[in-house]
């Protein structure tokens, strides 16, 4: 039986199509009222996750348990979980009171019943005034509320989101991520949500699971992810512009160090996992924002001098890409330093700050 | 002459098969050699085209002496109705001598049930086979799909067989279930990929909110698909009105449909040949599929497009 | 009611099972039933009612005897090999004339489709009519002072199956036309643009650039050609009956007229049985390359 407080359990969970294997044993927690968000690059198996928590696909192996109850091979409907989609799935030839009416009707809940439902998903969407309208007559924002509103007239605790917002131009894209913030503060359900955006994961999710080849990578609060990767995909997949790696030797010994070409760097300050460091290929990764250039340099555990090679301004500030040995290695600047094509930099860095993996396996050392 | 360019075709948007409008090169002046040609040649086919309905047409509407006398592309110099009355209600087939009226109910009374009856089976089928797939469902649906290629002389005894087992062989309802067999390949094709096309996440919505196998058909894929129904009726009505071989195996002198009593009438080796009365019989036959292809323009096109090219 | 055990596949999807019923006999028991049916009773002496004595090949080596038998198939390879080129060579070329963005496109596809809608037998009686060497195209060309022209096909047994072919070609040009045209439509603009780009002339685009590319398009069409050729029956009946004599005989009707006039079954089930063996020469090859490459998908 799933734990107390545990909203979703997912135990053991198998999926084959033939001989291919699309999610490998999977175990995920989700606990009463947690926003949870399942992040990967496209196919990575998150939707179809998301598919077979909601009913939609039958899986191969395993269980799903829902506010404890074993759900694993009831219907879609029986499973207390209302779903949003990615093309919203608005049935067109239906108003938009029709639409979020239909699973209701369908259910044979009373007509006063109904209409309260309607009446509060529509005050909470602020969608009133487009409730005769036909889907076509929407616009996208609008339709993607409506898609939500429809999983709220269902009144269930577990609500699946799957890239939901995928749809939306940027615009709008950032002004629903924040109203969807805002209504998982106010319903305080449980929210499972797929993206392969990394701020959208970033910016809603309590934890954070990131997906590759149909596994569970790695499961955690956001600021641990980002900060502390457990492998050189996770590192890389989150963060832009992108982790900075730098391939090497890492030669064990107090203190142990990282060796890559000419460049030297000491890992005194450097937190290794419980096996502790041990001689080797590996790699060296640095956030381009973790890299302080110029006197602040100076002060750093780790400096040395480079040339810019690059200049890329991006408005709010510019990256400078510059070399590490042999490899490109960028970092951020204010938007007002004006850097220009060959001139010297010291650059330098806090080796607390970076990720060193093992360059076989990819884990984290 | 300016540069002057012609303007596109207008744009097609019903039919799938030309959505994205002509691709060949572009034609500069109104009065070139090339244009000259282009026109001259479609006009000239056009033509060709055009004569056998012309001949048709106006053979009908002559006198039998006049046709003796004349050449059949010359128009009428007497316009006389008396051949289509006579082709409608008077000419003979065997003993029958109530023209091809008899014929004309007989096919109405084929067409519409086996119409209904396949698009209804067809579509069912398609939107199973696009949604709710089963282990071994697509196994069935490629040997539908082969057996649309066997020829139909192979199937024929068997089915007679069957027919007469349950009781049905010569009966009209017979008729309409061989009809409904053998339209069943395209259309279920047709209706599958029709399916298969929409938003699989339609479909999942509606499963959450518990709709189930009759209940998203019904409500959810029927009032979307009003235009793949109206191509697989234009299919079907021209494709059973059309069929002769069915007819005379399945049915009876008295059942016969339209095209196998037109054949009687006018391959019947007794009496004088009347060809006026045999053009206006031939005109009346081909006049439903003919009607329905008139008014049914880019959809027929599109019918036949989806059921031959993924076919 | 929690089910926690996974559910007996049968009823799985028991709903889109039942609705199945309909596909699953039909393909079962009349496809392969009736098909397999059929090649059995070949192998028998069946005469008015099928039965089940066996007599080895029989009525096929009394088949291949049959003279009535071997025109048939000799109408059938002519009428084939000219139908299938003619169908796609015109085809192909009033497709790529309507594709010149050209005005009234809409009007010339009606009309060079319109035939397509009419049946068999309407198709036969016309051209009947047409070609009848007293009052057709042969006594109005000879009217207009060609007195010795002579084009009558319908009673000249060298050259009726021409006359087939022809009605045939009118009423069945125009789909192809409309196969061919949707694929020049389906080929990218800009390949247009790169071949004028290149200074390529327009037929040499076409032969070597746009034919080469609409090859599953080709393909498609000409199995659909061809299984309609093995198929032809309706158009022979109404315009010739098989005449003059057996000139204009073809397998279909064979088959027919032995099932059900001679009282003839097992030489009709054999006649038909090598007639699905034609197909199958066709569909097998193409079957295998247009799923068998990409089964998963």
């Amino acid at each position: 039986m799933a734990a107390n407080g545990t909203s979703v359990s997912i135990q053991d969970l198998s999926l084959n199509f033939g001989a291919v294997s699309v999610l490998q044993t999977l175990n995920l927690d989700v606990a009463e009222g947690e926003f949870i968000v399942l992040l990967g690059p496209s196919g990575c198996g998150k939707s179809t996750l998301l598919n077979c928590i909601a009913g939609l696909l039958d899986i191969s192996e395993g269980r799903i348990f829902i506010k404890g109850k074993n759900v694993t091979w009831e219907e879609p409907k029986d499973r207390g979980i209302g779903m949003v989609f990615q093309s919203y799935a608005l049935y067109p030839q239906m108003t938009v009171e029709k639409n979020l009416s239909f699973g209701l009707r369908v259910a044979g809940v009373p007509k006063d019943e109904i209409t309260k439902r309607i009446a509060r998903a529509a005050e909470i969407l602020q969608i009133e005034p487009l409730l005769q309208r036909k889907p076509a007559a929407l616009s996208g924002g609008q339709r993607q509320r409506v898609a939500i509103g429809r999983a709220l007239v269902r009144d269930v605790d577990v609500f699946l989101f799957d890239e939901p917002l995928s749809n939306l131009d940027a615009k709008l894209r950032s002004e629903l991520r924040v109203e969807i913030k805002l209504l998982h503060r106010k319903l305080q359900n449980t929210m499972i949500y797929v993206t392969h955006d990394q701020i959208e994961a970033m910016t809603l999710a309590d934890r954070i699971a990131v997906m590759k080849g149909g596994v569970i990578q790695q499961l955690d609060a956001p600021q641990t992810i980002y900060n502390r990767p457990v492998n050189r995909f996770v590192a890389g997949f989150l963060g832009s512009p992108a982790m900075n790696f730098v391939e090497g030797q890492l030669e064990a010994g107090a203190p142990a160090l990282f060796k890559s070409g000419s460049v030297s760097i000491p890992l005194d300050r450097y937190a290794f996992d419980g096996a502790g460091s041990k001689s080797g290929a590996c790699v060296f990764g640095i956030r381009p924002e973790h890299i302080a250039f110029g006197e602040a340099a100076n002060s750093m555990p780790f400096a040395t001098d480079a040339a810019v090679e690059i200049v890329e301004p991006m408005g709010s500030d510019t990256l400078v890409w510059t070399k590490l040995g042999a490899h490109n290695f960028s970092f951020r600047v204010e938007a007002e330093k004006t850097l220009r094509n060959g001139d010297p930099v010291r650059i330098g860095f806090d080796p607390a700050r970076a990720s060193l993996f093992d360059s076989q396996s990819g884990n984290r050392m | 002459m300016a540069d002057h360019a012609v303007p596109a075709a207008t744009p097609s948007g019903v039919a799938r098969a030309d959505a994205s409008g002509p691709s060949g090169p572009k034609p500069r002046h109104v009065f070139s050699r090339r244009n000259i040609f282009l026109y001259g040649t479609l006009i000239v086919v056009a033509v060709y085209y055009l004569l056998p309905l012309y001949v048709m047409v106006v053979t009908s509407l002559k006198g039998m002496p006049e046709i003796r006398l004349g050449n059949i592309f010359s128009p009428p110099l007497e316009i006389t109705f008396e051949p289509w009355v006579k082709a409608w209600s008077q000419a003979c087939t065997g003993l029958n001598c109530d023209g091809l009226s008899r014929g004309f109910w007989n096919s109405v009374r084929i067409t519409v049930p086996s119409v209904i009856l396949s698009i209804a089976i067809a579509s069912v089928n398609g939107y199973a086979l696009a949604n709710w797939r089963f282990k071994g469902a697509d196994t069935f649906f490629v040997i539908l799909i082969v057996g649309a290629f066997i020829p139909y002389q192979v199937m024929i005894y068997p089915i007679v067989i069957i027919l007469r087992e349950i009781g049905l062989y010569g009966s009209l309802s017979g008729l309409v279930i061989v009809h409904s067999i053998f339209g069943m390949p395209i259309l279920t094709l047709l209706f599958r990929n029709y399916f298969t096309s929409m938003p699989e996440e339609l479909f999942r919505a509606a499963r959450v909110d518990g709709a189930g196998f009759w209940g998203i058909y019904l409500r959810i894929m029927l009032p979307m698909s009003l235009p793949i129904f109206v191509v697989a009726v234009i299919l079907q009505v021209t494709g059973i009105w059309n069929d002769f071989l069915f007819g005379v195996v399945y049915t009876r002198p008295d059942t016969y449909p339209m095209t196998v009593q037109l054949n009687n009438i006018v391959n019947s080796v007794q009496g004088v040949k009347e060809y006026n009365v045999n053009m206006a019989a031939t005109i009346l036959t081909g006049l439903v599929p003919l009607v329905v292809y008139f008014i049914s323009g880019k959809l027929f096109v599109r019918g036949i497009a989806a059921g031959a090219v993924k076919g | 009611m929690s089910k926690s055990e996974r559910p007996n596949q049968i009823f799985r999807n028991l709903n889109a099972k039942i609705a199945s019923i309909p596909m699953v006999l039909t393909a079962l028991v009349v496809f392969v039933g009736g098909t397999a049916w059929t090649v059995l009773y070949s192998f028998t002496n069946s005469k008015l009612l099928p039965r089940l004595n066996f007599v080895g090949l029989d009525q096929y080596y009394r088949l291949w005897a049959t003279p009535r038998w071997l025109v048939s198939i000799e109408n059938l390879l002519i009428y084939g090999v000219l139908s299938l080129v003619f169908s796609l060579v015109i085809g192909f070329l009033l497709a790529a004339l309507l594709d010149q963005k050209i005005r009234f496109e809409d009007t010339f596809r009606t009309i060079f489709l319109y035939p397509f809608a009419l049946s068999f037998i309407v198709t036969g009686l016309v051209w009947q009519w047409l070609l009848n060497p007293d009052f057709g195209v042969q006594s109005v060309v000879r009217a207009l002072g060609w007195t010795s022209f002579s084009f009558d096909p319908l009673y000249n047994s060298s050259i009726v199956i021409y006359g087939i072919l022809i009605a045939a070609l009118w009423q069945g040009t125009g789909l192809i036309m409309c196969l061919m045209l949707a694929g020049l439509r389906g080929i990218d603009e800009d390949i247009w643009k790169a071949a004028r780009v290149d200074g390529i002339p327009t037929w040499k685009t076409y032969l070597f650039i746009i034919i080469p590319m609409m090859r599953p398009v080709f393909i498609t069409t000409l199995v659909i050609i061809a299984s309609g050729i093995v198929k032809v029956y309706d158009l022979v009946v109404a315009q010739t009956s098989g005449g003059p004599g057996i000139a204009s005989e073809v397998p279909a009707k064979y088959v027919y007229d032995y099932m059900f006039f001679a009282q003839n079954l097992g030489q009709g089930f054999a006649a038909s049985t090598m007639m699905l063996l034609s197909v199958m020469i066709v569909i097998v090859p193409w079957a295998y390359l247009e799923f068998g490459g990409r089964k998963r998908g």
